[in-house]
């Protein structure tokens, strides 16, 4: 009898049965071994599938594939003198590839290794080794030292805050129209890195800075995850940015002939602002360079041809009515006018980009993070006069809480806090690699440099109250942290409103920043004051100072009647009474009657005295 | 010292919507705190925290792992031996649990049934008392035959019907009162002896032998309105809610608990807290139609042209009045002269 199907072991190039192979061991070998002598591409990778008895070749695009050492007999083919060649630059990765003694793995051939960590795990079932330890993390993860030292979520929380981080992004940003950007100060390298911040040439473009940071309460300032920061410096440019925005606009044509016009708008135009918000355009219709603008002043003089045909042709076709469509700073901000750039479109239509700039001092609200996943927002600004000092004079830059630290396992950040100081006490940068050293060993090595620097080899120092100048009772643990500036500031969100602006179907508040909306007072909120009783200060909330209108109710019949002004009466347009009485309701329930009587139902109004 | 009336509400307080918070917001706690379970043995696992909660406020006809605690008489709750009879003759035991394997012989239609004898020594059953209850349970005459196995004449030679039975006796009952559980005897602290059930069917348990009928415990809702009635049940549910919450370590004050008890049960049936239950039989149009299925019930009020009497919370903010509570809550009852004229 014939084998049966399933006995054969079929060979898929692609996905795609192209034969059977007897021996897919074998086989296998086979294709492997040609592969590393170059025989047939290094892109080729081949598993076999055991569970199916299947061998998989795949050489498609768009496969994950990760590099590893070849292991044979027990012994990595990434011999000593190999790796002192490429030392010495003689032989380059390349070689390496070519030559057989590494090689890139997908995920399905992955499935078939034995991978030893490092040289010292290799058996003789081993089949590849690890380029390096730290591989198992991320390049993002990997910028970050000592990650082993962490718990694995706070990984997660680095690589979305370091995403965030303010640092100098391009070095042409002066060429850029950016619609935000923001640019640090003075960013500085990390006083500990890794060999992956350093193969990625980080330093270059840094993104925080190396703040002194005592781990410390400060008068409860710093509850939760608030931190403390210096005046002293931040007057001394720490954390210190510059946002730029950019607005853009068209004069875009339209059919029929007509097009926007970049110009200051005549005072006859629709939705004219005003002459003061035009008074610092010029005379081509946009703002200057070096302009100082504030709220509500128009950056982008633009008329626009009005929304519909009708009212063009209204007046008789003497002058062309028009609307304005300038742009204008958005509310809440102000700034210098940085550049100013013209440009074309694809279509031949003028385009301008206004990019404005401003200074952004670290202030009580803006948010900063650490490598560790500890952000924190600064919640008090503190006099130097007021900082804890050392007997030397150092002061903290930023006070961290300590109870933040056991929770949540970010045991890195204390060992970056002890580097980074031995580091700038020592005078060069030190290495925080993951893997790269046993914790104790780090631990004694920091100390020893310390100590050698007359400081306590665990970090720890005595202070002094900079309020009563006593010393405190505990040393406190002191160091440097390598510090990010993240890009939620308060100055970009913080919002007020007494009164304002309201939505036209509701005639309630509108929301969001943009539109100087209200905060919404929710379900939730409106639960609380009803169990509290508060019946009037519920009303004032969901009434007076929302949607509150005044209506004109029949008597007789109970629906929504109108003032005649002309013949003073109020009529009643149902049962043409003139027995109406004003009652006060919400702006949404007139509209809630409306739309029942649109559906064909009546609904009446009954009022008692 | 502390008199009485100081610990009454004051008229007007809106002790519902209390209530509802207080309940509420440990309740979103219990969700981000459901792994504390993980690791026990699977047949421990009894509903509990915030799903429990919410099959006691939707009113299920049914609990997801229902439990009898049942009393016995006092010549029985004293001694072991005779209340582990009771359990026994209560503990409910299928077929399927104590049988190794069953064969069909078509032609002749008759089911061979091999028992396993150490399942059955565990629940202490003979092959013979389990033929005399299949026999009555199926409608068969089941009898013992060679090893102590049990062969079943189905009287038929009709495939479907020998195939229907054999489905039949596997999910039958051998033992035991239906939808009773496993029961075991537990003993107080008292030092007495109660059996605890896995299962609630509590109508067939008070007619056994030895059980106190009056003192039977089940948190089945339904059952106990059935057999005891609504205040039963009314305890029944504020007791369940109040243990559940203890369990998650979460204490909410009695009275708040008591109240959601008492208003699911005031019109002397159980109803559920939702739009099919409480909301539901709200006054207000507009209440009824700002909580869910917010069209039909303005039709049904256009339809039989429904007067709103703006009695309640939401409705008085939706066209903005003052709400009737509270602050609210008081209203001037002094006539003057002009409006006397009228």
């Amino acid at each position: 009898m014939a084998k049966k199907i399933s006995e054969k072991c079929y060979v898929h190039l692609n996905g795609k049965a192209i034969g059977h192979v007897s021996d897919p061991y074998a086989y296998i070998r086979e294709v492997k071994e040609a592969r590393r002598k170059g025989v047939i591409s290094g892109e080729v990778n081949v598993a076999y599938l055991e569970k199916l008895n299947e061998v998989h070749i795949n050489t498609d695009r768009g496969r994950v594939r990760k590099p590893y050492v070849i292991v044979d007999g027990g012994k990595s083919r990434l011999t000593k003198e190999i790796a002192e060649k490429l030392e010495k630059k003689e032989i380059d990765f390349g070689y390496l590839t070519r030559n057989g003694i590494i090689e890139f793995l997908d995920a399905e051939e992955e499935e078939n290794t034995l991978v030893a960590m490092t040289e010292a795990d290799i058996t003789d079932k081993t089949t590849h080794l690890e380029v390096d330890p730290v591989s198992i993390f991320g390049f993002t993860i990997n910028t970050a030292p000592f990650p082993e030292m962490n718990s694995a979520p706070r990984h997660l929380m680095f690589a979305s805050y370091i995403k965030q981080a303010q640092g100098l992004y391009a070095t042409n940003f002066n060429l850029r129209f950016e619609s935000r950007a923001h640019i640090l100060f003075y960013p500085q390298a990390p006083l500990v890195t890794t060999s992956a911040y350093e193969t990625l040439k980080l330093s270059r473009h840094a993104s925080g800075q190396n703040f002194v940071v005592a781990l410390s309460t400060y008068y409860g300032y710093n509850m939760q995850d608030a931190v403390v920061i210096s005046k002293a410096a931040v007057d001394r440019g720490l954390a210190r940015s510059m946002f730029y925005r950019t607005y853009s606009d068209e004069e875009r044509r339209y059919p029929g002939g007509q097009k926007d016009v970049f110009k200051i708008p005549p005072a006859t135009t629709e939705g004219y602002l005003g002459e003061h918000a035009y008074s610092k355009l010029s005379d081509d219709g946009v703002i200057e360079p070096e302009m100082t603008v504030a709220e509500g002043d128009v950056l982008i003089g633009k008329v626009a041809p009005p929304r519909f045909l009708e009212e063009s042709i209204g007046a008789g076709g003497l002058e062309e009515k028009t609307r304005d469509d300038s742009v204008v700073l958005k509310p809440g901000e102000n700034g210098v006018v940085d550049d100013v750039v013209f440009t074309e479109s694809p279509g031949a239509t003028r385009i301008v980009k206004v990019r404005v700039r401003s200074l952004r001092v670290p202030e009580a609200g803006d948010k900063f993070g650490s490598r560790h996943g500890q952000k924190g927002v600064v919640a008090l600004v503190v006099p130097h006069e007021d900082m804890p000092f050392t007997e030397h004079g150092v002061v903290p830059d930023l006070m961290l809480n300590p109870h933040g630290i056991p929770g949540r396992m970010t045991f890195g950040h204390l060992l970056e806090t002890l580097g980074a100081k031995a580091a700038a006490m020592k005078g060069s940068r030190l290495d925080g690699t993951a893997f790269s050293e046993r914790g104790a060993a780090r631990l004694d090595e920091y100390g020893k440099i310390l100590e050698a620097h007359g400081f306590d080899p665990h970090g720890e120092e005595q202070l002094y109250d900079g309020i009563t100048g006593r010393p405190f009772k505990a040393k406190l643990f002191q160091g440097v942290v390598y510090y990010n500036r993240l890009h939620h500031m308060v100055s970009n969100k913080m919002q007020v409103r007494s009164r304002g602006t309201v939505q036209i179907l509701t005639h309630q508040p509108t929301e969001g920043k943009a539109r100087l909306g209200g905060l919404r007072f929710g379900e939730m909120e409106r639960d609380v004051l009803v169990a509290y009783g508060a019946s009037l200060l519920l009303k004032e909330r969901m009434l007076d100072q929302s949607d509150k209108a005044t209506v004109l109710i029949c008597k007789e019949c109970g629906t929504v009647g109108y003032r005649d002004y002309a013949k003073r009466v109020d009529v009643c347009p149902l049962c043409n009474s003139n027995r109406l009485v004003e009652v006060e309701i919400s702006y949404a329930f007139k509209l809630l009657l409306d739309e029942i009587k649109s559906l064909h139902i009546r609904p009446q109004v009954g009022m008692e005295e | 010292m502390a008199k009485d009336h100081d610990y009454n509400v004051q008229a007007g307080e809106p002790v519902g919507v209390i209530a509802a918070q207080s309940l509420g917001e440990p309740g979103t706690q219990m969700v981000l705190r459901t792994f504390h379970m993980t690791g026990m043995a699977a047949t421990a696992i009894a509903t509990s925290g915030l799903p429990r909660i919410i099959e006691l406020l939707d009113a299920k006809k049914m609990p997801s792992s229902p439990i009898m605690r049942i009393y016995l008489k006092e010549s029985y709750s004293k001694n072991f031996a005779k209340a582990d009879e009771v359990a026994k003759k209560i503990s409910e035991i299928k077929m399927g649990s104590v049988m190794r394997r069953i064969v069909e012989n078509f032609s002749k239609g008759k089911i061979l049934v091999l028992l396993n004898s150490q399942a059955m020594q565990a629940v202490d059953l003979t092959a013979r008392s389990v033929a005399a209850r299949l026999s009555k349970e199926v409608g068969v005459t089941a009898k013992v035959g060679e090893h102590g196995n049990i062969v079943i004449n189905t009287h038929t030679k009709n495939l479907k019907e020998v195939r229907g039975i054999t489905v039949k006796i596997t999910k039958a009952i051998v033992n035991g009162i239906e939808g009773a559980g496993r029961a075991m005897v537990v003993q107080d602290r008292n030092g007495e002896f109660y059996i605890e059930s896995a299962g609630s069917n509590i109508e067939p348990v008070m007619q056994v032998e030895g059980v106190d009928p009056a003192k039977i415990y089940t948190n089945d809702l339904f059952a106990t309105y059935r057999v005891f009635g609504i205040e039963a049940a009314r305890n029944t549910l504020a007791l369940e809610l109040m243990k559940t919450l203890e369990d998650q370590d979460i204490s909410v004050n009695d009275r708040h608990i008591s109240l959601i008890a008492d208003a699911m049960t005031a019109d002397g049936t159980i109803q559920s807290i939702g739009r099919h239950g409480l909301v539901g039989k709200k006054e207000s149009v507009f209440a009824k139609a700002a909580f869910e299925e917010t069209v039909k019930h303005l039709i049904n009020a256009a339809a039989f042209g429904q007067i709103d009497h703006m009695r309640g919370v939401t409705e008085n903010i939706l066209v903005g009045k003052q709400i009737p509570l509270g602050t609210g809550s008081v209203r001037l009852a002094i006539k003057n002269k002009e409006s006397k004229k009228k």
